[in-house]
């Protein structure tokens, strides 16, 4: 700006005080570095915005650019014939920042904590909060989700979530176990197959305020992938069976627990496995260790005589005996070294299938004492005992079966009756597949198998097990341990067993009955394995308490599988208290 | 460029310099609507305005429509009679800044004690000691004049006004006010001929006080050039300029659009405030930036231009009022710019004309005022008319 002298007028002519005083000098400088200091500016202007832009630009992204999940849908866990036992249904959840929920009005506060069927005090305590996120409520139902968003409480939000359903309940609750509020599987088959269940969440990259409203997306969204169904070798039919004549014989024997096993001998698939107590997933706030359970795969126990036909199946596999060869029982006592075997009620001379069919002890250690403890080691050991069943279930146990080498005769005696060593339901269950199988140990399948199913793996030549399923038929016939485990319509075969519990190392009075058998003995199928767990009621032999349940699952499962009977249809009339041990 | 029209052939000469006014007016309007974009979000999303957008909008539309009465009434007066009430308004404006640190009638916001409440408004007599500031130190330099070679006599007095001045701002706190008003009473003095080598002294005397004092105080040292580098404490002091430079950096050259800002919500703090600028990089980018700095700049040099023309004229107040009021303007905006960029420590200033702030806004409109009416008095006079 070039500021020109007036040309006109004396007056203005030049002072020489002002002159002095307001030398141009002066404001020309100071002009001057107001304008170098706005010069200055645009330089640093340019330096950021153009040049340092792109240092700045990934800081700012760093604090309001996100990746936020999308989350998939997991899995539904349904069982063999398609019926949902999990599914996840999508909810809400109601979160706030308080310190805006706190401006609603006394009367839109009532109106909340109604709708969230809270008090108007427990609605306060989580606003009360100092944060800037509080939960008000997980799991709201859309329905309610919905009414509440058309009230549009201030400071009030919601956020998709997903609850997992379980519509069979407390019936299938240990095989398919259950999930955290994080979708993350807990327990059973949630926990077992958590990672195909899952599914792969997608992913968008959005920018954030910093109350974290998403303001806009940016990039490409990743969709999600939602988890995979689970297909359950369980029969919802068979495994209501399962459970609830479990339950009636825990109750009818005033018992503290019991499980139950159904296996699908020509596939190792379990169409059913039940425990009592048991617990409603769907609603989890009392649950007790007891409860929750696994017992037929996480506890072990003393599985008693029903260890016998693998000690008979051996003897005759090696030729030391044969079905009809005698035994001498007599005088129902046995001493080896300090220790006395003895039978529960004294038998004379037996055969070899009499004495499984009464459930000798001294017949059996007799067979067994027959053996090298190498022999029976292996035996046991090729049959799965000692060595957890691989199913990929949570909690399996491998059960006890000790060395041979520290084996003593009266630890190698004790056990072919099946004291000495400890087993889960489940193995006991596998076991017996040998014996429907024709000498085959099959593995077993917690998924419905779409294929062929496996080979097993040979353990016992078909001769011997014909000959064994023979003697097992007979335990349930009259005379023997277990009449009341016949299934009207089919040929079945079985073995008791009642053993005493060890607590602390000795054996108490207590006792566990089990039956493990299978049907139809002319063509076996199934395989049910029922144990009841300290029974307190008239009985505790196994052919009471456990043998009215294996025959009504066992028979209820024939049916639903359409089984053809391979017996008259008559409905057995056997006295109580005739069968013993 | 107005000079240049006078000696157009025989056309009706220009009343006043259109040049400020519509620079001036430029300004106000992009800040109207730059306050509105910078806090929408904050007035939306906020308690305590009752959750509606136009919050600020509504409020600063208001006290533009104060600033412009008040403009044109302060038109209608003479530089005569601002000179006559210089003093006084001076001592109103002390006793203002005595009352606003009374407890319980000065307004407390985020632990400065700057506002007294109005019941409708409220007031903050540091924007209006500005202008005080300018009309008084103005017509004591007037006065001096003949002794400014005396420091005793020309500068003990000013020194003395501006302890106190200083003292009251300073128990707020209200750094920035300070600085700028001491840099219109310094620069006043300096135009009206106060000794260059004392100016030298307190330059050289500064600088030796502020190295001893980094040199003894590392804490002050990080309390001072906190700034240089906000990044070592990014979510702590560094957290606002930290902010305010990422919105610089995303604006690059056209900005990501008005209204698109990221960082007003809720991230900047002060972001229609302090911390207009930031919000403008983001939204206009360089240009923007380039163009709010060059309108300021213009307004300056229109300032120094009446100023030399008084000069001219032989009016030395009126000359020495409208440089004061080019320094208050250069000082105030290039500071508070500089703090946006970093350039400057943080220290709460807005950016005059612009920022939201009801007293700020109605002191700058009054000041730009005197200002046109300085020129507009040249003007009469050069066409030989009479005041």
């Amino acid at each position: 700006m070039v500021v020109r002298r007036p040309q006109r007028g004396h007056r203005y002519t030049e002072s020489p005080v002002l002159q002095l005083a307001l030398q141009g000098w002066r404001s020309r400088t100071v002009g001057l570095l107001l304008m170098l200091a706005f010069l200055a500016l645009v330089g640093r202007s340019f330096y950021l915005q153009v040049i340092h832009n792109d240092f700045l630009q990934e800081k700012g992204d760093s604090r309001y650019r996100r990746d936020i999940e999308i989350s998939a849908s997991r899995g539904k866990i349904v069982d063999r014939h398609g019926d949902m036992l999990a599914v996840s249904t999508p909810m809400k959840s109601i979160w706030a920042i308080p310190g805006d929920a706190r401006t609603m009005s006394t009367p839109q506060k009532r109106q909340l904590a109604e709708l969230l069927d809270l008090s108007v005090r427990e609605l306060d305590g989580k606003l009360a909060s100092e944060k800037t996120f509080t939960y008000v409520k997980r799991q709201v139902p859309p329905e309610t989700a919905e009414r509440i968003a058309a009230q549009k409480f201030p400071g009030v939000h919601q956020e998709k979530e997903y609850r997992r359903f379980y519509p069979t309940g407390d019936m299938t609750a240990h095989i398919v176990g259950f999930t955290g509020v994080d979708d993350k599987g807990l327990e059973g088959v949630e926990l077992a197959f958590q990672n195909s269940l899952l599914g792969r969440p997608g992913s968008r990259t959005v920018i954030r305020d910093r109350r974290g409203n998403i303001v806009e997306d940016v990039g490409a969204t990743k969709p999600p992938q939602d988890g995979k169904d689970i297909h359950l070798a369980l029969d919802s039919k068979i495994q209501y069976l399962a459970y609830s004549h479990l339950k009636a014989a825990v109750e009818a024997n005033k018992a503290r627990a019991g499980g139950a096993v159904v296996i699908d001998a020509r596939s190792g698939e379990i169409l059913a496995l039940a425990n009592w107590p048991t617990y409603n997933p769907n609603n989890r706030e009392h649950l007790s260790g007891a409860q929750l359970r696994n017992r037929a795969i996480t506890d072990t126990y003393e599985p008693g005589s029903v260890m016998k036909p693998f000690t008979a199946a051996l003897a005759l596999e090696r030729g030391k005996v044969r079905i009809d060869t005698v035994i001498d029982c007599a005088p129902g006592r046995l001493t080896i070294g300090s220790a006395t075997i003895s039978d529960a009620h004294k038998h004379g001379a037996l055969t070899v299938a009499e004495v499984i069919q009464k459930s000798s002890n001294v017949g059996t250690v007799k067979m067994a004492l027959g053996f090298q403890p190498k022999e029976m080691w292996e035996m046991y050991d090729r049959l799965g005992f000692g060595q957890a069943p691989n199913l990929g279930f949570p909690g399996e146990v491998n059960g006890r079966l000790r060395p041979w080498k520290n084996w003593r005769p009266i630890e190698q005696a004790t056990m072919s009756y099946g004291h000495g060593i400890a087993v889960s339901l489940i193995q006991m269950a596998r076991a017996y597949t040998v014996f429907a199988r024709d000498g085959e140990l099959m593995p077993l399948s917690l998924t419905r198998i779409e294929e062929t199913p496996p080979h097993g793996m040979r353990i016992f030549s078909p001769q011997t097990v014909r000959e064994v399923r023979i003697m097992l038929e007979m335990a349930v016939q009259p005379g023997g341990t277990a009449p009341k485990a016949r299934v009207a319509g089919y040929r079945v075969g079985g073995k008791t067993g009642t053993a005493h519990k060890l607590e602390g190392g000795v054996y108490a009075r207590k006792y566990i009955g089990s039956f493990v058998g299978l049907a139809p003995i002319s063509d076996p199928r199934l395989v049910v394995a029922v144990m009841i767990d300290e029974p307190s009621g008239t009985s505790y032999y196994g052919g009471d308490v456990a043998g009215p349940a294996f025959s009504q699952i066992m028979g209820g499962a024939l049916r639903t599988l359409g089984v053809a009977p391979d017996a008259p249809l008559q409905v057995a009339e056997v006295a109580a208290g005739k069968g013993r041990l | 460029m107005m000079i240049g029209a006078l000696d157009a052939p025989r056309r009706q000469v220009a009343e006043i310099d259109y040049t400020l006014l519509w620079s001036v007016l430029l300004l106000l309007f992009t800040g109207l609507v730059m306050v509105y974009s910078a806090s929408i979000a904050i007035a939306e999303g906020g308690r305590f305005t009752n959750y509606q957008p136009a919050y600020y909008l509504v409020r600063h539309g208001v006290f533009l429509c104060i600033g412009l009465v008040a403009a044109a009434v302060a038109f209608q007066v003479p530089l005569a009679l601002w000179q006559k009430s210089a003093p006084l308004l001076f001592l109103i404006g002390v006793a203002l800044l005595a009352i606003v640190l009374i407890p319980g009638i000065g307004k407390d916001v985020n632990g400065a004690r700057r506002w007294l409440p109005l019941g409708f408004a409220n007031l903050q007599p540091s924007e209006l000691m500005k202008l005080f500031a300018v009309l008084y130190a103005a017509d004591y330099t007037v006065r001096k004049i003949n002794v400014m070679h005396d420091l005793k006599q020309a500068f003990l007095p000013m020194f003395g006004a501006m302890a106190i001045v200083g003292m009251l701002l300073l128990k707020e706190p209200d750094f920035g006010a300070f600085v700028v008003i001491i840099s219109i009473a310094m620069g006043i003095l300096f135009l009206g001929g106060l000794k260059a080598r004392l100016f030298a002294l307190l330059i050289v005397g500064l600088l030796i006080a502020f190295t001893i004092m980094i040199i003894v105080s590392p804490y002050r040292r990080d309390r001072v050039f906190g700034f240089m580098d906000p990044w070592a404490d990014a979510f702590g002091r560094g957290y606002q300029l930290s902010h305010s430079l990422i919105a610089f950096g995303r604006g690059e050259l056209f900005g990501v659009g008005l209204g698109a800002s990221v960082e007003k919500l809720f991230y900047l703090p002060e972001a229609h405030t302090d911390f207009l600028l930031a919000v403008i990089a983001e939204e206009l980018g360089f240009f923007g930036v380039l163009a709010v700095v060059a309108l300021f700049a213009l307004l300056v040099q229109r300032a120094f231009a009446i100023g030399r023309q008084c000069v001219q004229l032989d009016r030395l107040y009126p000359a020495l009022v409208a440089m004061g009021m080019g320094i208050w303007f250069g000082v105030q905006s290039f500071i508070n710019m500089g703090v946006n960029m970093g350039l400057l420590p943080t220290k709460g200033l807005t950016l005059p004309l612009m920022s939201f702030g009801g007293s700020g806004i109605l002191a700058n409109c009054v000041a730009l005022a005197i200002l046109l009416r300085v020129d507009w008095e040249n003007r009469q006079l050069m066409r030989g008319g009479k005041l």
